[in-house]
């Protein structure tokens, strides 16, 4: 996002400029622009639900549905606590997240800092709806943590925070936090080490030299933060939905009612409009603030040098005076000691923090009793055995590795028997990627493995849907995003200021706005969305349609900044040497992005994985996935434990594919610091 | 048929006939004939040719005793994948999976909704393309749903184990010929509650609502279906729940807005697994979920001994929900296998024996003395004939999207 993208301009270049981002535009007008503006229409109609298909009339347009979200009381209050629950969560990650981040980048020696990084990005990318299932285990007044504090007499009560706004809040920081810490860690750790030095040696103190230069260097970090954060939890749905009840009641909840039960599309429709407004809104305000402060603080530059001045003066007389002491070989050190030991014990307590819903959802997978939730204090391997059979899973297990394995030897015999500079040589570097791959699409795709593996098709077909689907929408992500992103790069004009706004709204839309808006667009469209072609069903294809949105944004971004970062010289080279454009791009551009489109394909991968909203509004019943059963049952039945056995097979697909990806990226020349840039959106 | 010496309450109450009705005298008169013909001499069986040699593959198959008389035990084999949409824990595990796997070739496939509403909505915003098979509709809302095209016509050739039900369950005025529906099962609502929590005895919706506000204030839960939600106030207040009087309706909106909606903690349809995580100390629940629940209490390792439930008074609902199959089912043919499937006597019972609701059965006192001598708590299960009078029929009327409009001005308001 912070990347600058450097003037390109090649003479002779006859095509349009945003040629390469064709499909991209034409993607998003037809599965995002169209869709959305449906929705904006809704809400001037009327509910209608004697009519068939999409219930509102549109005969007479009226602003009534406006009227009622803005001035009925309720529905006006639900949007305040919306925002404030936002507000308060995004501060409170600010809070925690900052120093994090700062422990992270200027007080861990390199080679641990890999290390803490992953500590973070893992449950980050961990199912966002499992971690937040997860918070009924400790939090249920009937858990084992309620009995243990009356136990010790901690609290006279069982714990009663779930269905609560307290759980919400609680939840909803824990969920985001991963995503305010990256970016911020990555604006830290950007900062020149030179600057703090000198800020320190013109006298400044820890705290003046971390307000005046750190913090307002680490900007794009926050303002990256704040809206990685902020939107999605203005727009959030599973979290109120899982642990809110009646009390924990948010807008993005409302609005899926309204398109559910309800029956009201116009009204969730104005709701929706409303929300994305609200977000607009505040963002506009703190970018108003961002821009603000810089003056104010130029305004107040007589008071505040000032102020240092004096701050410094005393600080020398103290040193001075500590100096003189026989003893005052320690100056200053005690409180730096502390404040390190302080720094490291809260980044401890957070990193920890984060792991705990994780590994409880683990633990409960081996619960004996029928739920999910609750503990009944004997492990059992039940509900693995309910979902697994032992003996196919060992089958399928070992055709993998074998094909896995099978490349890495071949790639290694290749590398030492082959002679340097041979296609052989280069194949060998794909070759791993190759084996895995192919090890994927083998066990993958190979009919039914997916009925033997798994013994209940309630959980079986679920996986193997989430992977089908991520999949797909990987693919168009992959080729819409990447070739949008070379334009970008290579030829922005007009054109890329219009494009990155579509990109920057597809980023800032709720994902539950988008849910709504496709629900009536695959009827309306129809096709493929509607009937199987050949083997592929409709269910898949709205699947791919819907998850590919956001995730072929993300590879834009990051094929664009991947780009920004080299020189031009080699396709203007290349050209002038009369190779066609086409040419061109096949040897020289192709290359040169492979390891952004490889980490923008696996991150577009995990997210789509986790892709609850959409997902759950889109999917009929055969391509129905993973987080979507899941849902079902929290909402509407009984979280049995081998949903906890389900998701730790995901956990484990979501761990190769990020190790996957730091190996790629790696190879590729990035440091840890790098890597985490790319996972936290460039 | 209730001729059985056992103690157990009546299990098919006379006074049901009134119930499930609205079209009073006429269909009463068809009952009661398909009553004297059908439901009490298994001499007039009619199924001879269809339950052959597949039956005794059936109960061998589910382990299970067989019960005595004539009935129809056709099984049809069929293959694929079967999407049921249905209510929450509706069905024995075994039944949606590995023995309709084993018994019928169909591997079942189950999302659950929370009520009719989300059911219409799903079916009709997908437009045929839901991909689900089989629906669970409560009566009062087919006929609106066969307008809308949301259900397609049962091949009642393909359903012959349809003679198993008893002829007071068929034919009800939602579908008088039974095109569109073949009774699942009925059942009440009431409510739980925890009485170390809740000192005051529950006997009456008022009591209920007045403990919400009271003791149990930000602790109790409601289902989370809009005519249930009215419902509460209207049998509080001596009012029909089906009322499409804008006065009743007004004064409802007014309470359980103004009065009622602080106090609420949550809205489910199905509290059990949360009571049992101990989120509530009262809730309003169905009586087959109620039961549940003090199952699920026990497996938590918590005492159900403290829990009360409470079948609704002075009045409460009646409801009886169906399997239709929906427009579009991708596998017609076994939907109808399973339909059937479940109309067999044996499965229908094991069925019962979990989900705890009257499955609408012939000759149902002899079935479970047969089959589930020790059935728990089925004083939760079968109603007398004082209850079942007191039960009022659902309707699907002018009152309908109003009652969905107060429900979300209910969470609105709870949540604010």
């Amino acid at each position: 996002m912070s990347a600058t993208v450097a003037p390109m301009r090649r003479k002779g270049w006859r095509a349009p400029k945003f040629l390469l981002a064709i499909p991209s535009m034409v993607w998003y007008t037809v599965f995002f622009v169209a869709p959305i503006a449906f929705i904006v229409l809704y809400s001037f109609g009327t509910k209608n639900t004697s009519k068939k298909g999409v219930p509102v009339s549109l005969g007479s347009l009226t602003f009534d549905n406006y009227h009622k979200v803005l001035f009925e009381p309720d529905n006006r209050n639900l949007f305040l606590t919306t925002v404030r629950i936002a507000i308060i969560a995004t501060l409170l990650c600010l809070l925690i997240g900052v120093p994090v981040a700062y422990f992270i980048a200027f007080k861990v020696k390199e080679k641990w800092r890999g290390l803490l990084l992953a500590a973070v990005i893992v449950p980050s990318f961990t199912s966002f709806l499992i971690r937040t299932v997860a918070w009924r285990i400790p939090l249920g007044a009937n858990g084992n943590l309620s009995k243990w504090l009356q136990e010790w007499g901690v609290m006279s009560h069982p714990i009663s925070l779930l269905e609560t706004q307290g759980a919400v809040q609680l939840a909803i920081v824990y969920n985001y936090l991963g995503f305010m810490i990256l970016p911020l860690f990555v604006a830290f750790d950007r900062i020149e080490h030179g600057m703090r030095e000198a800020s320190k040696d013109l006298g400044a103190g820890r705290f003046s030299t971390f307000i005046s230069v750190t913090l307002p260097l680490a900007g794009p970090g926050i303002a990256a933060g704040t809206l990685l954060t902020f939107i999605p939890m203005v727009g959030d749905y599973v979290t109120a939905v899982t642990l809110g009840g009646a009390k924990g009641y948010m807008i993005g909840k409302k609005i899926a009612e309204q398109f559910g039960e309800a029956q009201n599309w116009p009204l969730g429709s104005a709701m929706a409009v409303l929300m994305i407004l609200a977000v607009l809104v505040v963002l506009a305000i703190g970018a108003f603030l961002v821009w603000l402060t810089p003056k104010l603080v130029a305004l107040g530059e007589p008071w505040w040098s000032a102020l240092r001045r004096k701050l410094h003066a005393r600080r020398m007389a103290s040193v001075q005076v500590r100096s003189s002491r026989p003893t005052g070989r320690v100056a200053g050190d005690p409180w730096g000691a502390l404040f390190k030991g302080g720094l490291s014990t809260l980044s401890t307590l957070v990193l920890v923090f984060l792991f705990v819903p994780i590994a409880l959802i683990i633990l409960h997978s081996f619960n004996r009793g029928e739920l999910l939730t609750l503990w009944s204090g004997h492990t059992s391997l039940k509900w693995w055995r309910r979902v697994f059979d032992f003996g196919e899973t060992q089958t399928v297990l070992l055709l993998f590795a074998g094909i896995v394995v099978l490349g890495i030897v071949a790639a290694s015999a290749l590398r030492r028997f082959a002679p340097l500079g041979s296609p052989a040589r280069a194949a060998a570097r794909w070759l791993p990627a190759l084996g895995f791959f192919t090890a994927f699409v083998v066990c993958g795709l190979q009919s039914q493995w997916y009925r033997d593996v798994f013994k209940d098709i309630n959980i079986g077909d679920p996986i193997r849907n989430s992977v089908i689907a991520a999949m797909g929408a990987t693919v168009i992500a992959v080729f819409t995003g990447g070739l949008a992103g070379v334009a970008l790069g290579r030829h922005p004009g007009k054109w890329a200021k219009f494009f990155m706004a579509i990109i920057f709204l597809i980023l800032v839309t709720p994902e539950i706005m988008d849910a709504v808006a496709l629900v009536g667009w695959v009827i309306k469209v129809g096709g493929p969305f509607r009937h199987d072609i050949g083997p592929i069903k409709y269910g898949y294809m709205r699947l791919w349609m819907g998850q590919s949105l956001y995730a072929s944004a993300v590879v834009t971004l990051i094929v664009r900044a991947r780009l920004a970062g080299v020189d031009s010289a080699l396709e203007e080279a290349a050209g002038d040497l009369g190779a066609p454009p086409a040419r061109a791009f096949r040897q020289i551009t192709l290359p040169l992005i492979s390891s952004a489109l490889i980490a923008g394909g696996l991150l577009s991968f995990t997210l789509c994985l986790d892709n609850t909203i959409i997902s759950n509004l889109l999917a009929d019943a055969g391509s129905s996935t993973f987080p979507v059963a899941l849902i079902g049952a929290m909402a509407k039945g009984t979280p049995k434990p081998f949903y906890g056995v389900a998701a730790v097979v995901l956990f484990a697909i979501t761990m190769a594919i990020l190790a996957f990806l730091a190996a790629v990226l790696k190879k590729s020349g990035d440091s840890s610091s790098q890597i985490a840039a790319t996972l936290g959106g460039g | 048929m209730a001729s059985q010496p056992e103690p157990m309450k009546i299990l098919a109450p006379e006074s049901f006939r009134q119930k499930l009705t609205r079209r009073s005298l006429f269909q009463i008169g068809g009952a009661a004939a398909g009553l004297a013909i059908v439901g009490c001499g298994s001499d007039e069986k009619k199924t001879d040719g269809t339950s052959g040699g597949s039956t005794d593959a059936t109960t061998e198959g589910t382990g299970m005793a067989q019960a005595t008389g004539d009935w129809s035990r056709t099984i049809n084999k069929s293959k694929g994948t079967l999407a049921m949409y249905t209510w929450g824990d509706y069905n024995d595990p075994d039944i949606v999976g590995p023995l309709a796997e084993t018994e019928l070739g169909v591997s079942m496939k189950v999302d659950y909704y929370a009520s009719n509403e989300d059911l219409i909505t799903k079916l009709a915003a997908s437009d045929g393309t839901s991909g689900f098979d089989i629906v669970v509709p409560t009566g009062p809302y087919i006929p609106q749903m066969v307008e809308k095209g949301l259900l397609q016509k049962l091949d009642k050739t393909l359903l012959p184990n349809m003679v198993n039900v008893d002829p007071l369950y068929l034919a009800r005025d939602w579908d008088p010929t039974n095109d569109w529906s073949v009774c699942k099962d009925w059942g009440s609502t009431g409510w739980l509650y925890d009485t170390t929590q809740i000192k005051t005895e529950i006997k009456t919706w008022s009591d209920f609502l007045a403990a919400c506000i009271g003791e149990g204030s930000g602790n109790c839960s409601v289902l989370d279906s809009a005519p249930n939600l009215v419902g509460m106030y209207f049998w509080a207040n001596g009012i029909n729940w089906t009322t499409e009087k804008k006065e009743d309706l007004d004064a409802c909106e007014d309470y359980l807005v103004n009065q009622l909606a602080s106090h609420i903690k949550g809205f489910e349809s199905y509290p059990s697994s949360k009571i049992a995580e101990g989120a509530y100390s009262l809730a309003c629940a169905w009586n087959g979920d109620a039961r549940q629940t003090f199952v699920r209490i026990k497996d938590a390792g918590g005492d159900p001994s403290v829990w009360k439930w409470g079948l609704g008074a002075p009045a409460t609902e009646i409801w009886m929900d169906n399997y239709s199959i929906a427009a579009g089912s991708p596998n017609v043919e076994a939907a109808h296998a399973w339909i059937n499937w479940l109309l067999v006597p044996e499965i229908s019972i094991k069925d019962l024996n979990y989900h705890g609701y009257h499955s609408g059965m012939k000759n149902m006192s002899q079935l479970i003395s047969e089959l589930y001598p020790a059935l728990v708590d089925p004083d939760m299960i079968f109603f007398t004939d004082e209850q079942v009078k007191t039960m009022q029929t659902g309707a699907v009327n002018s009152a309908q999207d109003r009652q969905v409009e107060i429900l979300s001005k209910v969470k609105a308001k709870a949540g604010a």
